[in-house]
């Protein structure tokens, strides 16, 4: 038992270097993907101290929305180009019917309200679009998915064209939106909201409109997010389940880290394919369910800020 | 000095007014018809024992709380309540009693951050870091790097804030405030904590202030000798009330204000 817990898989990982790097390839294209969804979350909190528990829906909906309206007749590039203004509208929304009225309230109660929302959407969702699966409009958007074969180790490869094009589009992503707030005097704005509202407002920040910023950045990335997992599988509020992995992948990663959310989603990625892989039929199968929480744990023991969490020091 | 200067402000005109301010949170009444004004190029103090209402008052004119009745002139203009938003966009800036810093950046971008609403260029070009935005950002550091030279604090230009100690704090405070080119100045007990050296380093910083970059000051200070050193006038609070407004010497005379500071035997 030991054996087959701690050599056996080492044995086939070097025996099978091919096999070994298809897996590696698998979990990198999934974490990359957690790391979209996780930095939607990050976003959030950083610029207004709320866990948004909504992260995860918002994936489904906006994949939800994009397909409805190709399937109601709409082309796709509209269809996409609608669904961002339907992020921006649930932006401004979410900041004047939920933000405003509540701010300067406990997080717990923010906390909650986007537990609110979150019911608010699957309903709407299911009241619009309906229950049943959906099938992404992958080749009209014009995503390839098409695979191809490297040689590698004597052995083969197969990579999906659909997972490069989400692993490029998602690092584009990143970068992207790590230079805007890293860059731009709105990335200050963002980052002096994060640490303190009050004083932020009296150098003439205007919260409403960082609020939005950050609310229609996260959605972008959640229709992003949404339309990669959904051509991977399908569409429909399972999803749900894929986008809370993202949990994990920002404990790990520390809560308020953009380069957290992205080694914590590769790290997770990685981590639960190949224990997937290597260790699930030991364990029976459903291993992945839980994987990335033992992952996340795991390293919380050590770091409990997160790989790049702000250390919490109260000075006395 | 200080006689003639005094003599000058009071034929100044009126930079701010309150006019029977009177602000509520549920039964508490924090402040009843407070009126008072504010001359361009004074040092106003606000004193009074603790939970007199002067910093509720701070917030009122910053458009923090919003009174329940009175109004507010600022630059001539009259206002039922400020807006954190409109106050900072016409020139009103502030510190706070319990630094507010953004601890996580370092003292360059805190009083960057100052400079947000002088800032026009496109957030696009900001984004690509070239063009207008570089010329942008290379005149706001010009600004910002003039402050820094006068607030004598070079030396921890790329240190996060919530590394420096608490005296140092409050000059980066003040530093992100006066970024704004500020007319108004509301510095909310800008000398607790401090030693006596400090203070006075802090004193003379904001005399310099006013002289050099020509800004009206309002303060809160529980410190009297300096406050008598310093400020033109003196309003004093009690229980959400103004109880006397003055010189300093008149209101350092004043029965009231003794009574309220000391406690009187009925």
């Amino acid at each position: 038992m030991l054996h087959q817990i701690f050599v056996a898989p080492f044995v086939q990982m070097a025996t099978l270097p091919d096999f070994f790097l298809q897996v590696l390839w698998e979990g990198f294209v999934g974490g990359v993907l957690y790391a979209l969804i996780a930095l939607g979350f990050v976003l959030i909190f950083k610029a207004s101290g709320i866990l948004n528990f909504a992260q995860g829906i918002m994936v489904v909906f906006a994949a939800l929305a994009l397909v409805w309206l190709y399937e109601i007749g709409v082309p796709a590039y509209i269809a996409l180009a609608l669904c961002i203004l339907m992020m921006l509208l649930l932006a401004v929304g979410v900041e004047r019917l939920v933000l405003r009225p509540l701010v300067n309230q406990p997080d717990i109660i923010l906390f909650m309200a986007t537990i609110g929302l979150t019911y608010f959407l699957i309903g709407l969702g299911e009241f619009i679009f309906g229950g049943e699966p959906k099938v992404m409009i992958t080749r009209q958007l014009g995503i390839p998915t098409g695979s191809f074969e490297l040689e590698a180790f004597g052995g083969f490869i197969i990579i999906q064209q659909l997972d490069v094009a989400a692993a490029v589009i998602a690092i584009a992503m990143v970068l992207v939106i790590a230079v805007f707030f890293n860059r731009t005097k709105i990335g200050r704005a963002l980052r002096a909201v994060a640490d303190d509202h009050q004083a932020a407002l009296s150098v003439g920040i205007s919260l409403e409109t960082i609020w939005v910023i950050v609310w229609f950045t996260a959605g972008v990335v959640a229709l992003v997010a949404g339309i990669m997992w959904g051509a991977r599988s399908n569409v429909s509020f399972a999803l749900e389940i894929v986008a809370f992995k993202a949990l994990p992948v920002i404990i790990l990663g520390g809560l308020t880290s953009i380069p957290g959310a992205i080694v914590g989603g590769l790290i997770i990625g990685i981590g639960e394919k190949i224990g997937e892989i290597y260790w699930g039929p030991l364990l029976g199968s459903g291993i992945e369910n839980w994987l990335a929480y033992f992952i996340a744990l795991a390293f919380l023991m050590f770091r409990p800020q997160g790989l790049f969490g702000e250390r919490i020091i109260e000075r006395v | 000095m200080s006689a003639p200067e005094t003599a000058a402000a009071a034929a100044q005109e009126v930079l701010l007014a309150v006019d029977n301010i009177s602000l509520s949170f549920g039964g508490v009444r924090a402040l009843r018809n407070v009126g008072f004004n504010i001359r361009k190029g004074e040092i106003r103090a606000i004193i009074g024992p603790n939970g007199a209402g002067k910093t509720s008052m701070l917030n009122v004119i910053n458009g923090f709380y919003h009174p329940q009745q009175g109004t507010i002139t600022f630059k001539g203009e009259t206002r039922r309540d400020m807006r954190p938003y409109i106050a900072a966009s016409q020139g009103i800036a502030r510190t706070f009693q319990n630094v507010a810093l953004f601890k996580g950046m370092s003292t360059l971008d805190n009083i960057m951050s100052g400079r947000t609403l002088k800032m026009q260029t496109h957030f696009f070009w900001h984004l690509l870091h070239f063009g207008p935005a570089r010329r942008e950002e290379i005149a706001h550091r010009e600004v910002v790097e003039r402050i820094i030279d006068f607030l004598e604090i070079e030396h921890i230009r790329r240190t996060p804030v919530g590394r420096l100690p608490y005296g140092l704090q409050k000059r980066v405070e003040l530093a992100r405030a006066l970024a704004t080119e500020p007319d108004l100045l509301l510095l909310d007990e800008p000398m607790t904590g401090m030693n006596v050296e400090e203070k006075e380093d802090m004193s003379r910083f904001i005399l310099d202030t006013r002289d050099q970059f020509d800004t009206t000051i309002a303060l809160i200070e529980h410190d009297m000798a300096v406050v008598m050193d310093l400020s033109d006038r003196v309003a004093v609070l009690d229980h959400g009330e103004l109880i006397a407004d003055g010189t300093p010497t008149e209101v350092q005379g004043n029965e009231r204000v003794i009574e309220a500071y000391l406690g009187v035997v009925h």
